[in-house]
């Protein structure tokens, strides 16, 4: 980076839209730059720390036993806190037994691990305390280790917190010890519980010794997964490297503890974040190079190159260079550049860089402190994608490529993992200490469902691919359609040609399917957004069915222009195309039937559907996502059915801030759902199932706690004599377990309508797995159900079949997908939302698919 | 038990000093920093490969010393195995290190074993640190001590800290500085056992320490006295010993760091900095492209071999831009842009990992396409695979 450009940097105002150090410098708090590095920020007050304390921050949680315990014990972890929510035992129906009976048994590969324990065992929490105190954890670690009666025992500790797999002989230990200065330090060590296997705290005791473990097959943490550098996939025409690795979890799944590893893969560039830089200088010119750095670098995570440690970066300080200085803990000044060579070795070439800002999390929960560690943009290596990256598909076909795994492929390097972990000595030590035994890997059994009918008008068909079924109905009448009378297309003058051949198209395919389109009114305008948007505003009237833009080019603004306009200010159904998609000759045809199918449902029609058997059932989707723009905003969807039939939606859209407004926010939808339903069908639903997507880690209690309760009033409200019957399920497309079907010698994903329900489930969960997809290449992610509440009191195969029949109803694909329609609809609406227009859609929209 | 559970040469003794009853002697940096300090100079003056830390602890003084870039071997010996299995993590690469390779090899080790006994493996350092080592030797094992390190293991440089007891006097307390400190030297004890030592092995000593003492009180000297061992004579037995000598050490921990002395690193690190320079070149190109356009007539179109234009607009020419005018240019056939692996050798760093166009050509094999004759590399001209 040249001199002229960090001028022309520091001239220019930081932009607004580094909201985070806005908030850093509002706060009152002292702030105090600490170097990335932890011998900089460490205290060496007291006695062995200064030497030790680059361990200590070092945040190696599993180089010691018991590094890092009472930040991992005190907050437990999200998905830990979900496990404590019991929602089975109140639901008295699945309370023997929560298993389906239909479908063809199948026997399933899981990438589950047994761990075995003997049966009585249990861990041991005591507290030690230590007079006089100590403060050093490295100082307390190493005096209580280095007792006879406690070495030889499989052991963590963090200085405060001990457990033991084994029972020391009293309740009360003291225990004594000397300083090398000759303090004499008494240790009291306190029993104060003992845990049953099944504890959430021995699963985060289980997780720390695996992470321990896979660190002795020198693999690193990088969030919560450990990959192996020393075996990359290398894409240098990308500059990218691919750390293969694995997301590990050990939990309790039905009656056993078992291990699951799913293969991951960590993506690094392979340039430092002052070479990203300059390139992008290059590219950009130096006008708007400092936004355009902040805005691709700001909320990407770095490594830097001397410790193992991981910053997100939160701004960066242009008015900051390597040649200044900073304070050091102990009260010295420095410059970075001297730092640096005095600390690592390592000498900085460009002296003109300016440094990455990273706020540090406090690791003690405590915000008494916000602390910044400044960076050196050539000692960083970035990791994962901007957001530029992703949309460039050359780049994300090569990762793609690279990262998916046959289900063989994916097979042999879990075997591989397992087999590392039992032949490596001090894994296996490991282990042993504590008294587990890594198992074989589980298998269980699956039930393959019938495939479904799908009914169109004038008959009923059996698709030859329930993955994709467009072949059958190409020329079958859809069930209902408007015709398309009043309309207005916008296109750009240089795509006039195309757009007539393509509504000439748009007519021809619209006619077998039963869908009536008229000549619509051309308007040609200049090609940018504001002329697209101007003409709309200008020939919109309230009779206009519908509008068609042919768009130049995929820049967001036209997109996201007229879809505001026409979703929220004139509420219009739209439908964008982009013109290169129409000069794709010989594809025509497809594209048209799809536009045409997508224009059907915003103008309110239905295209299929398959026998539900029971009578007047509502289903509800709801999405959560959130907002591109608005930190702290989230999402909220919410689309029902309004017929028997489940062919017609009424959806809605809203903003809301926090979980309690989402809570409340559902219940308006839900009373505006069964309003909806009164009218068309003159009376209540007697049924109502909701799938609940868009569900973090740790947030099973709230929606039970909020959620449940506000849909419920919403219900009750809704009747003063018998009100419908509501049951809630969470439904999740990621999940640890995966399923493989051995078929001979091979491995393959299992067939559509695989369900699993045993094995690989919980225990206090009334829960199963559904494949409802196929892919062509790579792995399957089952799609996981968790009943919360249930007052239907449906056989769980019934509930298991509806589900699957739902996922058979997305209308902008015809064929199978992941997850229930409803939920796929909520999905693409909250995203039409989040992503481009931030406004809540009009309500006279709410009756169509307008945003497909 | 109640003693010597905290078996650490000088992460404790090094801070007595920082904090006595009455008179406060605070060292800054730290004392026990000084005397790692005064390692890394010595390394950084001497370059050795080969460096053994005797009574090494806590590993802090590895910690340092394997950042230093000559290093190739790094050893750790301590008696305490529990302290090497907590702290062998420590000196593990970083991800960092697989990432940005280091040039030459690197291998640490952690033996558990008494430096009172000889291992072959120990032979052939160029330097063995014993840092406040000495003074937790009985006098039985003082004895023996030098025959195994200066007679044995025979480095060429051998750096031996200890207390200056002379410093004493200005400590409140009249004890040793650590309970576990079998005694406690002035200078004069010092230098009489060392100069011993060193004529009886061939070795010539100077002395000097660290932990300056405070005004007034310059007669006692630095707190910590150390004396710097040099082998006069070459050995050349060491060598036919090493294949012949036992293991009695036990090896706690060990670990290898990527280098460019490895292939598949060298590869990658290669590959990488050749796309970065076409992909830097192309750039260039492509800008002084897009300025003929805005000038149709100065534009070449005729001919289809362009001569690459190396003035780029943007950044001004460096002086090594500048030397390189003279090699051969890249240059563009078709859609497809080439640039001479000549060109490519000229970048500093890639010239000094492949020295030659042959090696360099050996590197890219396979990974990266050259044209026919593979003399250049060739690559889309208009591919926007970098963002």
């Amino acid at each position: 980076m040249s001199g002229r450009a960090r001028a022309r940097a520091r001239g220019m105002a930081l932009s607004p839209s580094a909201a985070e150090v806005g908030r850093v410098q509002a706060s009152p708090l002292p702030l105090s730059v600490a170097l990335s590095d932890s011998e900089a920020s460490s205290s060496s007050d007291h006695v062995g720390t200064s030497r030790i304390s680059q361990k200590c921050e070092g945040g190696l949680s599993s180089g010691d036993a018991g590094c890092t315990f009472k930040e991992r014990v005190g907050k437990i972890r999200r998905e830990m806190m979900d496990l404590s929510v019991c929602t089975r035992e109140k639901l008295a129906h699945v309370r023997d037994c929560k298993r389906g009976s239909s479908g063809i048994p199948v026997k399933l590969v899981t990438n589950l691990f047994n761990l075995d324990l003997p049966q009585d065992w249990q861990l041991y929490q005591y507290h030690v305390t230590y007079s006089p105190d100590i403060e050093s954890r490295r100082l307390r670690i190493a005096l209580l280790y280095s007792h006879t009666e406690l070495s030889n025992k499989a052991k963590a500790f963090d200085g405060v917190i001990l457990f033991l797999s084994q029972k020391l002989d009293e309740k009360v230990v003291e225990l004594s010890s000397e300083t090398r200065r000759g303090e004499t330090v008494k240790m009291t060590v306190t029993l104060t519980r003992e845990l049953p296997a099944s504890s959430p705290v021995c699963m985060q005791v289980f997780s720390i010794i695996f992470k321990k473990i896979l660190k002795k097959l020198s693999m690193y943490q990088i969030g919560r997964n450990f990959y192996k550098p020393s075996e990359p996939v290398e894409i240098p025409q990308h500059k990218l490297s691919l750390w293969p690795g694995f997301a590990i979890s050990v939990s309790h799944f039905e009656s056993k503890l078992l291990f699951g590893a799913d293969v991951s893969y960590k993506i690094l560039r392979n340039e430092t974040v002052l070479e990203f830089m300059t390139d992008l200088r290059h590219k950009t010119g130096m006008s708007c190079f400092t936004q355009t750095c902040e805005k691709q670098l700001i909320g990407l995570i770095v490594i830097t190159r001397y410790n193992n440690k991981t910053y997100r970066i939160d701004d960066i300080d242009w008015s900051v260079k390597p040649t200044h200085t900073f304070q050091k803990r102990d009260g010295t000044e420095i410059t970075y550049v001297d730092y640096y060579k005095q600390q690592y070795d390592i000498t900085l070439s460009d002296l003109n860089q300016p440094v990455l800002v990273s706020l540090l999390k406090s690791k003690r929960n405590d915000d008494a402190e916000v602390r910044m560690a400044h960076l050196i943009p050539e000692l960083c290596f970035l990791t994962g994608l901007p957001g530029e990256a992703r949309s460039d598909f050359r780049l994300m076909k090569a990762v793609a490529e690279e990262t998916r795994l046959s289900p063989l492929g994916r097979q042999q390097r879990l075997a591989r993992l397992a087999d590392d972990i039992q032949r490596n000595k001090d894994a296996r030590f490991e282990l042993e200490t504590w008294g587990l035994h890594f198992g074989c890997q589980m298998s269980v059994t699956g039930r393959v469902v019938p495939s479904e009918n799908i009914i169109i008008q004038d008959h009923i068909c059996q698709p030859v691919s329930a993955a994709d079924w467009s072949k059958d109905m190409r020329t079958c009448k859809i069930l209902s359609a408007q015709s398309l009378n009043k309309w207005l297309v916008i296109c750009s003058n240089r795509a006039e040609r195309v757009t007539e051949s393509f509504l000439n198209c748009l007519r021809r395919v619209g006619r077998p399917i039963g869908f009536n389109v008229n000549h619509p009114k051309i308007i040609k305008v200049q090609e940018n957004p504001a002329a697209f948007l101007h003409a709309i505003q200008k020939y919109v009237d309230p009779e206009v069915q519908l509008v068609m833009c042919i768009l130049p080019s995929n820049q967001n603004s036209y997109y996201d222009s007229i879809k505001k306009y026409l979703l929220s200010d004139c509420p219009v159904p739209s439908q964008c195309v982009l013109a290169q998609t129409l000069n794709k000759q010989g594809m025509l045809m497809s594209i048209a039937t799809k536009i045409a199918l997508q224009m059907t449902c915003k103008l309110g029609g239905e295209l299929w559907a398959v026998e539900i058997p029971l009578k007047s059932l509502m289903v509800v989707g709801i999405d959560v996502c959130k907002d591109a723009f608005n930190q702290g905003m989230v999402v909220v969807g919410f689309v029902a059915s309004i017929n028997p039939r489940i062919t017609r939606w009424f959806s809605r859209c809203m903003l809301q801030r926090t979980t309690a407004d989402v809570a409340d926010c559902l219940k308006v939808f839900m009373t505006g759902a069964l309003n909806r339903w009164y009218t068309h069908n003159q009376g209540l639903p007697g049924r109502i199932i909701v799938y609940r997507d868009g569900v973090g880690d740790g947030q099973l209690r709230t929606l039970i706690e909020y959620e449940v309760p506000q849909l419920l009033s919403s219900v009750t409200e809704a009747s003063s004599n018998t009100s419908p019957k509501l049951s809630v399920i969470v439904v999740r497309k990621r999940c640890m377990p995966r399923f493989l079907m051995e078929t001979g010698r091979t491995l393959q994903n299992p067939p559509l309508g695989t369900i699993v329900d045993s094995g690989a489930t919980r225990p206090e969960w009334y829960d199963f797995y559904l494949i409802s997809r196929v892919a062509c290449r790579g792995t399957l992610n089952p799609t996981y159900y968790n009943v919360i509440y249930d007052d239907n009191g449906l056989k769980p195969d019934h509930m298991q079949r509806l589900t699957f029949k739902l996922c058979h109803l997305y209308y902008n694909w015809p064929g199978l997908i992941s997850v229930p329609a409803p939920c796929q609809y909520a999905h693409k609406l909250t995203f039409l939302v989040a992503q481009s227009t931030h406004k809540e859609p009009s309500l006279e929209l709410a009756n169509s698919l307008f945003y497909l | 038990m109640a003693e010597n559970n905290i078996e650490c040469n000088s992460v404790v003794d090094g801070n007595v000093e920082e904090v006595p009853n009455k008179k406060i002697i605070k060292f800054n940096p730290p004392l026990y920093k000084q005397r790692y300090q005064f390692v890394k100079k010595l390394v950084e003056q001497h370059q050795p490969k080969k460096v053994a830390d005797l009574g090494c602890g806590d590993a802090c003084l590895l910690m340092i010393l394997k950042y230093q870039k000559c290093i190739e071997e790094l050893v750790g010996v301590d008696i305490n195995e529990e302290r090497l299995k907590w702290n062998g993590s420590r000196l593990s690469p970083c991800m960092g290190d697989h990432l940005d390779p280091r040039e030459l090899d690197l291998v640490i080790t952690l033996y558990h074993g008494s430096v009172l006994e000889k291992d072959c493996r120990l032979l052939g350092f160029d330097l063995v640190a014993c840092i406040e080592l000495i003074e937790h030797f009985d006098s039985e094992d003082l004895a023996k001590f030098p025959e195994v390190v200066f007679g044995y293991m025979s480095p060429a440089m051998i750096v031996i800290s200890t207390p200056n007891s002379d410093y004493n006097s200005l400590f409140p307390s009249a004890v040793f500085r650590d309970s576990d400190h079998k005694f406690e030297w002035s200078r004069m004890q010092f230098q009489t056992w060392a100069l011993d030592v060193a004529n009886h092995y061939s070795y010539s000593v100077e002395f000097t320490g660290v932990g300056e003492p405070p005004a007034g009180a310059e007669d006692v000297g630095c707190c910590t006295q150390i004396g710097v061992f040099r082998k006069i004579a070459k050995a050349t037995e060491s060598a036919v010993l090493e294949h012949h000598g036992k293991h009695v050490y036990e090896v706690i921990y060990t670990t290898s760091y990527p280098s460019l002395q490895q292939m598949d690193y060298c590869r990658r690190v290669v590959t990488y900095l050749v796309y970065r320079e076409v992909n830097r070149m192309k750039r260039r190109y492509q800008v002084s492209l897009r300025q003929h356009e805005l000038e149709p007539e100065s534009a070449d179109n005729g001919n289809p071999t362009r001569k690459f234009i190396s003035d780029p607009p943007v950044p001004v020419l460096t002086e090594a831009d500048k030397a390189m005018e003279m090699i051969p240019q890249p240059f563009c056939i078709g859609d497809k842009f080439y640039v001479p692996l000549e060109r490519i050798i000229a970048y500093p760093r890639l010239g000094h990992i492949c020295g030659n166009v042959e090696k360099l050509r050996e590197f890219l094999a396979d990974v990266v396409e050259l044209n026919c004759d593979g003399s250049a590399v060739k690559v889309d001209l208009h591919d926007c695979g970098d963002y």
